[in-house]
């Protein structure tokens, strides 16, 4: 038989075995029994316990937990998506909080099966998701009078941004622009979190037709026309309004002729958590000063 | 005996060489001469396997076609023009390699110093340690030469006579080393074996060779004893250029002859 | 126009001068003990605390009581204990693919990559990653964590056999042909996975870097009781190439000559490496470079005898990958970095001394 099909046979075989042989994992948690040793996975997880006044529980976090400051003094376990099972285990964790989407799998199975409580944070890009994400890492440090009312005070926040814009007839277009490397510009579509925040904060995205951060071609941009740059401020040297506005596609726009870009900071902007009601509140000034109402 | 009908080799539409008869007996050595792009080296590949071809090529009887690789290995070894080696192996693991096939036909305890042996014969004696990628062109042919010895080192094996097939085996060689090799040639078709050897040098294959086989635009221009394949009329065809070929020198031209030759 | 060797020379104490084989025994049997103790050593090194001897005294005085015991028994039975022997076998494999691929080449710089088993695993990876949650999310679903490495090596074993087709003609397969054939190969699996790229998100962009950057960190039990049996049966059938290899080594016709079934041997080789890269490449991503330095460093030091090569570079490739992942597990503790980075930042600055120490002797 033909070495080929002896391999694939191979395969096959050890397929069904690990089939069979699945290991038996404990369910998610809702609660921590015990909060005295909790590790944060996730940038908005950490953000929230920190807003909650819970930050004693933690004794590590992931690499996107760098907000508030003190968090970065916490121990770093590493990305969310490429977790290290026993450096987890290696801080002697009591709970897991971890945003949706933390993995790999592998990873997360061995340490449900070293019967560390694990609790699984939704993650969605709109108002009730942050709603809900402040209402579940409150229950399961066991205190959700505080998160019900942080969220309640978030929610206001929200609502209080959103109806500054409610009344504006005219949407500005605002082009997100990721990155400028080597002059091609990488810009969000639709289903990104910025294309969200710009929805919330009263505005349009100036980009349609394509979701994710795509590379826009020059008569892309020209032909979306939009009023208002949006970046994200870069801990190093970022993109100058000279470079910006000397890309011959935006100056061609309006938003290029009258010089008109915003910078915020990305994970203020982008977070998705407590904050985002003021980033949204922030943005909408930004874009239409007094006329949004106060 | 290698006995060869009619063979013709093409390689994709040119033909190389066609209706060629040869014959190689034990106990002689056989010459192929003639001037490049002749057929020399494709006859020589065609009876080594690596060519196929058309026509009839028997080893000892036995159609060439119809034997695989391990059983050519034990009737015959090839010497080929050059070889290039891409990492460092010593003289002596080279020469080895000879011993793959493990037929070489030396007795039993014997196999382990027959590097050393069939490095003395080709005057190498102590260089099993030296790395060949550092060695001349010259002593790296005679080290393959060493290797083609130790694969065929008995010249019969079973009743059965075994072939050197060698590739211009000379032809970097300084005239005390090309005729140690031709002597080795000759001894081991002394033995029982057979030696088939492309010559440039007419000379040296009219002094060692039985029998020669003159190609010319790949086809057989003349065939039988030297002092009858070389003469000056078949000389200016094939080579085509005008030769003197004598007994003794003639003319201004210097003319070597080994002593062995002349006694 | 000699050059002065900068390997070893063989000693006058060695049997017959030029022979290097009791040197090579005597290698083999180190290397064996090295890996025997690297094992051990990765076993008690970890971003925690956890103790092999107390887990073994635990185990011995019956008591698994407190929490602190019982988390250290998962951590070396289901994290460490996985992972060593996964390294183990993934060491093996590439350099001991590596060596074999050299050999068939006859190149000190070829590598597994040659046969396209690399660009074939990564574009698998690519497709899984970027399109499994969406077009492909139905069919693969079921898979569930098995997906990726499923596709990885299928992906891989397709493309080499894609190249062995284009390269082998009536019967004869032409290794030169493969090489160039192999380069049009990845410029096409590179403008497919390109595209795939292009579509992909930001997390799915991370996930294939971090990917591509290797990583025995997915080790499982049920990992490797599927990759296990493909590596170790691959590994298996090298010993029977290495006569053919070294014979290869003096040029395809001479080995025919030799008696070697050169055909044969391409095609076993070629089976062989596919198998054992593709599988290692599936499990743990793209990890570079122990194909080359290791049989490379050997071959310095015990000859190309590939013999002895092949089973010293299965044990030192072990060896090397496990001490490289040791690292990775501690480095940043408690974060842990991919593995494919230490091996890079190691094994290039190391190569690149190789080479220039060697200048002259090698035809570069």
């Amino acid at each position: 038989m033909s070495a080929w099909l002896k391999t694939a046979r191979l395969a096959a075989f050890g397929l069904a075995l690990a089939a069979v042989a699945r290991p038996a994992v404990a369910e998610d948690a809702t609660v921590l029994p015990d909060t005295s040793r909790v590790v944060a996975i996730g940038g908005a997880v950490t953000e929230i316990v920190f807003a909650l006044g819970e930050q004693k529980h933690l004794v590590a976090r992931d690499s996107t937990g760098t907000y508030p400051e003190a968090a970065k003094a916490l121990p770093d376990v590493g990305y969310m998506r490429a977790l290290s099972p026993e450096g987890v285990l290696s801080v002697d964790p009591t709970g897991i909080i971890a945003l949706q989407g933390s993995g790999p799998k592998e990873a997360v199975d061995v340490l449900k099966k070293a019967s560390v409580p694990y609790v699984e944070v939704p993650e969605t890009y709109d108002n009730e998701g942050i709603l809900e994400r402040i209402r579940v890492v409150g229950k399961a440090l066991g205190v959700e009078d505080k998160a019900a009312a942080l969220a309640a005070e978030t929610q206001a926040k929200l609502k209080a941004a959103e109806a500054r814009t409610a009344g504006i007839d005219r949407k500005k277009r605002v082009l997100f622009i990721l990155s400028m490397q080597g002059g091609k510009i990488m810009a969000a579509g639709a289903h990104t979190g910025a294309d969200g925040i710009v929805t919330l904060a009263g505005a349009a995205n100036a980009i349609e037709g394509f979701s994710g951060y795509k590379q826009l071609s020059d008569e892309a941009i020209v032909t979306a026309a939009p009023d208002v740059i949006l970046m994200m401020d870069h801990a190093g040297p970022g993109v100058s309004d000279d470079d910006l506005f000397g890309n011959a596609a935006i100056s061609q726009t309006p938003a290029g002729q009258a010089r008109r870009v915003i910078r915020m900071d990305g994970g203020y902007l982008l977070g998705y958590g407590p904050r985002t009601a003021d980033a949204i509140s922030d943005l909408s000034k930004a874009l239409y000063g007094d006329k949004a109402a106060d | 005996m290698i006995e060869a009908r009619d063979v013709a080799v093409s390689i994709g539409a040119k033909r190389i060489i066609s209706g060629v008869d040869f014959e190689a007996r034990p106990g002689e050595v056989v010459a192929i001469v003639g001037p490049n792009g002749s057929g020399k080296s494709t006859l020589l590949k065609a009876l080594s396997g690596d060519l196929g071809f058309s026509g009839r090529i028997a080893f000892n009887g036995r159609s060439l076609a119809d034997m695989k690789p391990v059983e050519a290995a034990t009737a015959r070894a090839v010497l080929p023009q050059a070889t290039t080696l891409s990492f460092p192996f010593t003289v002596r693991e080279v020469v080895r390699l000879g011993l793959l096939g493990g037929r070489s036909g030396a007795l039993a305890g014997e196999e382990g110093r027959l590097p050393e042996r069939a490095l003395a014969k080709v005057d190498l004696d102590g260089f099993g340690a030296r790395f060949y990628q550092e060695l001349s062109g010259g002593e790296q042919q005679r080290v393959q030469l060493a290797r083609v010895l130790c694969q065929v080192w008995a010249p019969v094996l079973e009743g059965r006579p075994r072939y050197l097939l060698l590739d211009e085996p000379v032809s970097s060689l300084d005239i005390r080393h090309q005729l140690g090799i031709m002597d080795i040639a000759r001894d081991f078709a002394r033995r029982g074996g057979g030696v088939v050897a492309i010559l440039h040098d007419l000379n040296l294959a009219a002094l060692y060779a039985e029998r020669i086989y003159m190609l010319h635009a790949g086809r057989l221009a003349a065939a039988g004893l030297p002092q009858d394949v070389i003469n000056d009329s078949m000389l200016e065809k094939v080579f085509g250029c005008r030769l003197k070929a004598g007994a003794v020198p003639l003319g201004p031209m210097p003319f070597v002859l080994p002593q062995s030759a002349l006694s | 126009m000699a050059v002065q060797p900068v390997a070893m020379s063989p000693t006058d104490s060695d049997a017959a001068a030029g022979d290097r084989s009791a040197r090579a025994r005597f290698a083999i049997v180190l290397l064996g003990l090295l890996l025997a103790a690297t094992m051990l050593a990765g076993l008690g090194t970890g971003a925690s605390n956890a103790s092999a001897l107390d887990l073994t005294y635990h185990w011995l005085t019956g008591g698994f009581g407190d929490a602190v015991s019982a988390r250290d028994r998962i951590i070396i039975q289901d994290i460490r204990l996985p992972r060593i022997l996964l390294g183990t076998l993934v060491g093996a494999s590439l350099a001991v693919s590596g060596a074999v691929m050299q050999g068939l080449f006859r190149n000190p710089l070829a590598d597994p990559g040659l046969i396209g088993v690399s660009a074939g695993a990564g574009l698998g990876a690519i497709v899984v990653i970027v399109l499994g949650a969406t077009v492909l999310g139905p069919v693969l679903a079921p898979l569930g964590i098995y997906a990726l490495p499923l596709a990885a090596f299928f992906g891989g074993l397709v493309t080499t056999f894609i190249l062995y087709r284009v390269a082998t003609r009536r019967g004869q397969t032409s290794i030169a042909t493969m090489l160039l054939a192999g380069i049009a190969l990845a410029a096409m699996t590179g403008a497919f996975s390109g595209v795939l790229i292009y579509l992909a998100d930001d997390r799915q962009l991370r996930d294939l870097t971090f990917w591509g950057l290797g990583s025995l960190a997915g080790a499982t039990w049920q990992k490797i009781g599927a990759a296990a049996p493909i590596m170790v049966v691959a590994l298996a059938a090298t010993p029977f190439l290495a006569r053919g290899l070294n014979a290869l080594a003096l040029g395809e016709p001479t080995a025919g000559h030799l008696g070697v079934p050169v055909q044969r041997l391409k095609y076993v080789s070629i089976v062989a490496v596919s198998a054992a890269v593709g599988a290692s490449v599936a499990v743990s991503g793209g990890i570079g470079f122990i194909g080359i330095v290791v049989p490379h460093l050997l071959r310095l030091l015990i000859g190309p005898d590939n013999r002895y090569l092949l089973p010293a570079s299965a044990l030192l490739g072990a060896s090397a990958l496990l001490v490289a992942d040791a690292i990775s597990r501690t480095i940043v503790a408690p974060a842990e970095l991919p593995i494919g980075i230490v091996t890079a930042a190691v094994g290039g600055p190391f190569f690149l001394w190789i080479l220039l120490r060697r200048r002259g002797v090698l035809d570069l």
